[in-house]
């Protein structure tokens, strides 16, 4: 199996604060990889040194044979790996066809003088587009509301739109930051589906999750941080059954309680 | 698809007007404020691209403009350059100090591109009063010949409006169609959330350099413009009011149209004149008192408009302005 996505050995340090602890994995292609982890864990800092945001200390991150830490994120979106956001970053002041049109912004190539002058070839492809566009929102279900300022929708049609945006892009590595926050038992299995014909189309995926459920059900294999350091990675059943998981999981939550 | 009909019409009513208002209006004195209109009409569709579709401002517009006109005077009076080849170095000069500007602080961010132009202009109106071997010092350069084309020479008047609003009329058109296009839709993503923009694969500061520099020139297109309506030119013009005046322009009619650039550079036309005609009558309203006049507009337009009038217009007549407000930008 190839590997799209390897953090090898990388250390992320905030000041005197470890996020991230010589921490290694890799996502194969076609996987389903699901990182947790308790609050705290440094699950978000993986994310963003994933896709670029945030830089390691040490280590790298390779995806498939091209190491992308260092890179600025647009780079690393046009090598054909692509997020959505956990506090959800959609075009507000745009429409929801509009949004996801901008995820094939790399597919497609008009500049600013044929943009200026309309030339043919830019009209042509601005076709195109909207097509593949379109098609994006049939697959998240979004098409009726094609024209809806993206702003006006409810948060679960948000993450919806996040998806297909990120998919307009035609990447082979997906990641999803926190997918399925603030969505009800309805809306997190519609995604829970989606994630899962994502996959058989042949798209690695790479899902950070706060929440249990959706990675247990989903992921080839599961990755556990804790504190900053991987304390456990295999099966969802595998997982499940590590005293060292359980125990942090419980920990946190007692810590939870006290603070609570 | 729809959107864009609309566009078009409004276009074509647009140009209608303009063609049709000299044979209405007759009085020299408004035909020249009509085409000091058409002039900053350009600078101002840059600057409100630069505003609102990039997030950024510029305080030092007049700097390029002001680098359009003195390059075009100064290459025609001196080294008797054809204005059309002038030209081309009036708009490439104050392009490619944009470039080194934007290019120095690599990713334009935050208010730094604001700070970095008002020191530009401050700059630059301070080199065209001393360079006195080129610039002639504060008195400035006469004896600017005309524009002329297949012989015909475009005197001050009504073919000199028509020149300056066939142009304006092109850069509108241009600037429609960047927006309506990949380019503009990049750009407005980057002003919608620059994260995410990034995350797309939009290479967010190309683009806002790009458009930084296609303010520039059009800056300076107007400066060439500016200059051979005139018989001479001297650094008053360029000055920061120049600069707070274009701001003024696209705040004003709304950063988020180019509509609203036109309509804001036109409205503080029809400022200027009601000034005018107020000072004839009124002893202490001096031209200095626009100054005044152009503050409290732009803070009362911030305060209860933030949208600017276009925008706030159009959404009586129910056409819904689809840019979000640039109030965003401004309140940070």
């Amino acid at each position: 199996m190839t590997t799209m996505l390897r953090v090898n050995n990388v250390t992320k340090q905030f000041g005197g604060v470890v996020a991230a602890s010589s921490v290694s994995f890799t996502v194969g292609d076609r996987e389903i990889v699901g990182l947790i982890g308790p609050n705290g864990a440094g699950k978000s800092t993986m994310f963003n040194m994933c896709t670029a945001v945030l830089q390691p200390t040490s280590g790298e991150i390779l995806y498939k044979q091209t190491r992308i830490d260092g890179l600025p994120p647009y780079k690393v979106a046009q090598l054909g790996i692509s997020r959505t956001f956990q506090n959800l970053q959609v075009f507000k002041n745009m429409t929801v066809l509009e949004n996801v049109m901008i995820g094939q912004h790399i597919q497609s190539k008009a500049g600013f003088l044929s943009s200026a002058l309309r030339l043919p070839s830019a009209l042509k492809e601005e076709k195109t587009i909207v097509e593949n566009s379109m098609e994006m929102l049939k697959f998240v279900g979004l098409e009726d509301i094609a024209d809806v300022n993206a702003g006006s929708l409810p948060l679960g049609k948000q993450r919806l739109l996040e998806l297909a945006r990120a998919l307009a892009t035609r990447p082979s590595l997906l990641l999803l930051d926190e997918i399925a926050a603030g969505l009800n038992h309805k809306e997190t299995q519609q995604m829970t589906d989606l994630i899962r014909q994502i996959r058989d189309q042949g798209i690695s995926v790479f899902v950070v999750e706060h929440d249990m459920d959706l990675v247990m059900t989903l992921s080839d294999k599961v990755i556990v941080l804790d504190q900053g350091e991987k304390i456990a990675e295999g099966t969802p059943q595998e997982v499940q059954n590590d005293p060292r998981v359980i125990s942090a999981y419980l920990g946190a939550d007692m810590e939870e309680d006290q603070a609570g | 698809m729809f959107k864009q009909n609309k566009t078009w019409l409004g276009y074509f009513a647009f140009v209608a007007l303009v063609l049709i208002l000299p044979l209405v209006v007759t009085k020299s004195y408004y035909i020249s404020i009509a085409t000091f209109a058409g002039i900053y009409t350009i600078v101002a569709v840059g600057l409100g691209l630069l505003m609102g579709y990039a997030g950024q401002i510029s305080l030092g517009q007049a700097a390029f403009f002001g680098i359009g006109a003195y390059t075009s005077a100064v290459l025609t009076t001196q080294f008797a350059l054809n204005p059309w080849i002038s030209l081309v170095f009036a708009m490439l000069l104050p392009a490619v100090l944009a470039y080194i500007m934007g290019h120095t602080m690599s990713r334009l961010s935050g208010y730094y591109l604001a700070m970095a132009t008002l020191a530009l202009g401050i700059i630059i109106h301070a080199v065209l009063v001393e360079w006195k071997s080129v610039t002639k010092g504060a008195s400035g350069l006469y004896g600017i010949p005309k524009i002329e084309l297949f012989g015909f020479a475009f005197k001050q008047g009504v073919s000199y409006y028509y020149l300056t609003w066939i142009i304006a009329a092109i850069v509108i058109l241009i600037t429609i169609n960047i927006i309506h296009s990949r380019v503009g839709r990049a750009l407005r993503s980057i002003h919608g959330s620059e994260i995410a923009a990034n995350a797309m694969g939009v290479d967010t500061g190309k683009f806002k350099m790009n458009v930084f520099i296609y303010s520039a020139a059009l800056a300076g297109l107007a400066g060439f413009l500016f200059t051979h309506m005139n018989y001479s030119i001297n650094p008053s013009s360029f000055g920061l009011d120049a600069s707070i005046q274009f701001v003024t322009m696209v705040v004003l009619g709304g950063m988020t149209s180019v509509w609203g650039a036109v309509l804001g550079a036109i409205l503080v036309q029809l400022i200027k004149i009601f000034i005018h005609t107020l000072g004839e009558h009124i002893p202490f309203v001096t031209s200095e008192f626009e100054h005044v006049i152009f503050g409290a507009i732009l803070m009362a337009v911030i305060i209860f408009m933030p949208k600017g009038l276009f925008p706030t217009i159009a959404s009586l007549f129910g056409k819904k302005g689809h840019r979000q407000t640039a109030a965003e930008e401004v309140q940070g």
